[in-house]
C-alpha cells in the first residue's frame, strides 16, 4: 500500500500514528503521487493536528534531544524519499532506543547519512547566503537550497544581525523567514513585489567582486577545486558569480 | 585614488598570506552589537584558486620601508602603492559583513614611516570598527615587529587572534634575504602578547605564524622541529606554510621560472596535522638521516612503511592511538570504529556498511583476527602496491584538488 500525506511534519506524524493503530508499514509513504503506477494501491492520510501533537509529545518524552533533532533534520531532507525509512527508524527507537546506536544497521546508517547531507547543506547556506541591503536598511536574501534548510538557518543570522532586520526567501519552496528585530517568523510568501535596493548596494557588490577576483592567485588557479567547494547550483544567487 | 582601486592594490598585496581561518573563537553575540563568531569558522566563498575566503584579507598599506628580497612589497620593487584610511577599513568590513560575504577582518600592513605609526593606524581602524560600528565578529591582526609594547597590547585586546610571521625557518636565511629582520625581533610581538596575558591571569590567545617554504635551503626536518618547539612552548597554536612563488629575480632566491613547491607544502601540512591531531612526534615523521619528506607518499603512510613491525593492527582491539596510525584511516573513520565496536565485534562487512574506505587500510589491518588482504607486509612488495594505489598523474604536481582531504584534517 502506498500512503499519501500532505507533506507537513504533522501529516508525517499522523501517518506514523496510523502505522501503529493499523499495525502495518506502508510500502511507500510520500506526499508526491507521481511515483504511483497504475497498479499500485494508494491511500490518502488526512492530517490530524491533535494526533500529531500527541505523537510529538510522546516522542519528546522518549527520545534524547540529539535523536529528535536528527528526526527533524531528516524530515526536512526533501530531496530524497526518506519518509518510510524515517518511520521505520522512529518505530525502532520506540521499541528499543539502543537499536538506534547500531551504526552498522542499514536504517540507522541511512538516516545518519541523510542527516550528514543536511548538516552539509546547512553549513553551506550559512556560508553562501548573500544579503542585499534594501532602501530602508532591511537585509534581504534569496536562497534556493537543494534541501529545505530554511527553518534551520534563521537563528544563526539572528545572532549576527540582532540589531538589524532581515528576510530570507526560499524562492523554490515559496517560504520566507523574517526577523523584525524582535521575533523570528516563518511563513509563505504573500507579497510578490520586487524590492528596491539601497543606493550604496551596487557599489558594495562591485567592491566585493573586486576583492573576490583579486584575491585568487593566478599561478595556483584551480577551477575544479573551487567547484568542489561551491557547486554550480549555489552560484546562481551568489553575488560574486553574477 | 578611488576605493575600488585601493582595494584591488591592497588585496593583491595581501593575497600571498596563507592564513584565513576564522575558527576557534567563541565570542557570543550581544544585543545591540552586530556580529558573532562561529567556533568552527565559516568559509564564505572560494576564490578561483580554490582557497577559502573567510575574512576580508587586506593590507592597510603596501608602502614599506623594508626591503626583504622575497617580498612583493619590498621598497625597491617598482609597484603601485596605496593606503586605506582607518575609516575606509572599518566601513568596508562592516558592509561586507552585513551582506554575509565574510566572517570578519584580517588586517596586515607594510611599514609606513615607522612601526609605531603603522600600528597606530591599525589600532584606529579597530577602534572605529569595534566601538563606533559595534562590530562583534572576527578580527585577526598581523602584529608589526618592532612596534611598542603598549600598542601591541592594545591592538591584541581588540582582536580575536594576532600573529606575526617568522618568514624564514632560520636566522641564517633571514640575514641573507631580510637583513632588517632578525629572529628575536620577529618573536618579540608574540612574546609581548603571551606575557601580557599571563600577567593579567588570562588565557593566552591562540597565535599563528607563517613560514615561506622553498625560498631558503632548510629541510623538512628543520621546519618540523621548529614548529614542534613553537607548539610545545605554547607560543603558537598553528604554523602555516607558504610555498614560495618567485616574483623577483635575486641571486639568493630560486629563479623566476621555478614552480612553487606545492607538493612539499602539502606534505608539510599533512605532517603538521599528524603532530597536532594524530599523536605523532615530529622526529617520527622526519629523521636526521632522511630530512625531507617522501613526496610519493603521505607522511603517515611513509611512517607505516618504515615501521612495519607494528602491523597488522586488529581493528577490534587496538586502542585509539594505534588505530589513528593505520594508513588510510582518518579521525572520523576511527571515531566510527570506536563507537560501533562498543555494540558488537566488527566484521569487514560492518566496516564497509559504515562506508569506511579500506583502499589503503586493508593492507595494514586484521578484522576479527583475519587479514583483509593476503599480502605479506614486506617492504619491497608493499611499497609497490602502495605506489599503484596512488593515482598516476605523470610528471605533474598534484593539483590542489588533492588538498581537499588535508583541509578537512584527515589523512
Amino acid at each position: 500500500m502506498h500512503w499519501l500525506y500532505d507533506g507537513s511534519f504533522e501529516g508525517f506524524l499522523t501517518a506514523l500514528h496510523r502505522s501503529y493503530t493499523h499495525k502495518c508499514i506502508p510500502e511507500e509513504l510520500s506526499s508526491d503521487n507521481s511515483t504511483l503506477t497504475l497498479l499500485s494501491e494508494s491511500q490518502t492520510i488526512e492530517t490530524h493536528l491533535e494526533i500529531a501533537q500527541k505523537v510529538s509529545k510522546r516522542m519528546a518524552e522518549h527520545f534524547p534531544k540529539k535523536i529528535l533533532e536528527r528526526i527533524f533534520h531528516v524530515f526536512l531532507c526533501d530531496d530524497v524519499p526518506r519518509e518510510r525509512e524515517l518511520l521505520l527508524y522512529i518505530r525502532m527507537g520506540f521499541k528499543d532506543i539502543s537499536l538506534l546506536y547500531q551504526l552498522s544497521h542499514e536504517t540507522v546508517y541511512t538516516i545518519e547519512a541523510y542527516q550528514k547531507r543536511m548538516f552539509s547543506t546547512i553549513h553551506k547556506m550559512l556560508a553562501f547566503t548573500r544579503f542585499e541591503m534594501l532602501e530602508d536598511g532591511m537585509l534581504f536574501a534569496k536562497i534556493s537550497p537543494p534541501r529545505n534548510v530554511l527553518p534551520l538557518i534563521g537563528k544563526h543570522f539572528v545572532k549576527r544581525f540582532n540589531s538589524e532586520r532581515f528576510i530570507i526567501h526560499d524562492i523554490q519552496r515559496g517560504f520566507i523567514v523574517v526577523w523584525d528585530g524582535k521575533a523570528l517568523q516563518t511563513h509563505p510568501v504573500l507579497d510578490a513585489s520586487v524590492p528596491v535596493l539601497h543606493e550604496d548596494e551596487k557599489a558594495y557588490q562591485s567592491l566585493w567582486k573586486t576583492f573576490f577576483n583579486t584575491v585568487a592567485i593566478e599561478s595556483r588557479s584551480n577551477a575544479k577545486l573551487q567547484q568542489n567547494y561551491v557547486p554550480l547550483l549555489y552560484r546562481e544567487l551568489m553575488t560574486e558569480f553574477q | 585614488m578611488n576605493i575600488d582601486e585601493k582595494l584591488q592594490i591592497l588585496t593583491d598585496s595581501a593575497k600571498y598570506d596563507v592564513s584565513c581561518s576564522s575558527s576557534g573563537s567563541t565570542r557570543t553575540h550581544s544585543f545591540g552589537d552586530i556580529g558573532a563568531t562561529h567556533n568552527s569558522g565559516i568559509c564564505h566563498a572560494y576564490s578561483g584558486d580554490g582557497r577559502c575566503i573567510s575574512l576580508l584579507k587586506i593590507l592597510f598599506t603596501n608602502h614599506c620601508i623594508y626591503d626583504c628580497s622575497y617580498c612583493i612589497n619590498r621598497s625597491s620593487n617598482d609597484l603601485k602603492r596605496a593606503a586605506f584610511t582607518p575609516r575606509e577599513i572599518a566601513d568596508l568590513t562592516i558592509n561586507f559583513y552585513k551582506r554575509n560575504y565574510i566572517e570578519g577582518l584580517f588586517l596586515s600592513s607594510g611599514i609606513i614611516s615607522s612601526e609605531d605609526h603603522t600600528m597606530q593606524l591599525i589600532l584606529k581602524s579597530l577602534k572605529i570598527l569595534r566601538h563606533e560600528h559595534g562590530f562583534n565578529g572576527y578580527v585577526h591582526v598581523k602584529l608589526i615587529p618592532g612596534a611598542s609594547a603598549h600598542l601591541i597590547k592594545e591592538v591584541t585586546r581588540l582582536a580575536d587572534r594576532v600573529s606575526s610571521n617568522i618568514e624564514l625557518p632560520s636566522e641564517k636565511s633571514l640575514l641573507l634575504l631580510a637583513p632588517e629582520k632578525s629572529k628575536v625581533k620577529l618573536f618579540e610581538p608574540l612574546k609581548i602578547v603571551r606575557n601580557d596575558a599571563l600577567e593579567r591571569g588570562k588565557k593566552v590567545m591562540g597565535m599563528s605564524t607563517q613560514m615561506i617554504i622553498g625560498a631558503s635551503p632548510e629541510s623538512d626536518y628543520d621546519i618540523l622541529k621548529l614548529s614542534d618547539a613553537f607548539y610545545k612552548k605554547g607560543l603558537l597554536k598553528r604554523v602555516y606554510f607558504s610555498a614560495y612563488i618567485p616574483t623577483v629575480p635575486h641571486k639568493n632566491l630560486p629563479t623566476i621560472n621555478t614552480p612553487p613547491p606545492l607538493l612539499r607544502e602539502h606534505r608539510l601540512y599533512q605532517a603538521d596535522w599528524l603532530m597536532r591531531f594524530y599523536g605523532f612526534n615530529w622526529d617520527e615523521i622526519a629523521t636526521q638521516n632522511d630530512p625531507f619528506l617522501d613526496e610519493r607518499f603521505d607522511p603517515k603512510l611513509s611512517w607505516a612503511l618504515r615501521n612495519l613491525q607494528h602491523f597488522p593492527i586488529e581493528v577490534n582491539k587496538a586502542d585509539k592511538e594505534m588505530l589513528l596510525r593505520i594508513p588510510g584511516l582518518g579521525i572520523r573513520s576511527v571515531g566510527k570504529i570506536l563507537r560501533a565496536r562498543r555494540q558488537k565485534r566488527l566484521s569487514t562487512v560492518d566496516l564497509q556498511s559504515m562506508k569506511i574506505s579500506l583502499k589503503r587500510a586493508r593492507y595494514f589491518i586484521t578484522v576479527d583476527g583475519r587479514p583483509v588482504e593476503q599480502t605479506a607486509l614486506r617492504y619491497e612488495r608493499i611499497e609497490s602496491t602502495m605506489l599503484a594505489l596512488e593515482k598516476p598523474k605523470a610528471g605533474t604536481q598534484p593539483s590542489l584538488f588533492d588538498l581537499v582531504q588535508s583541509n578537512r584534517g584527515e589523512i
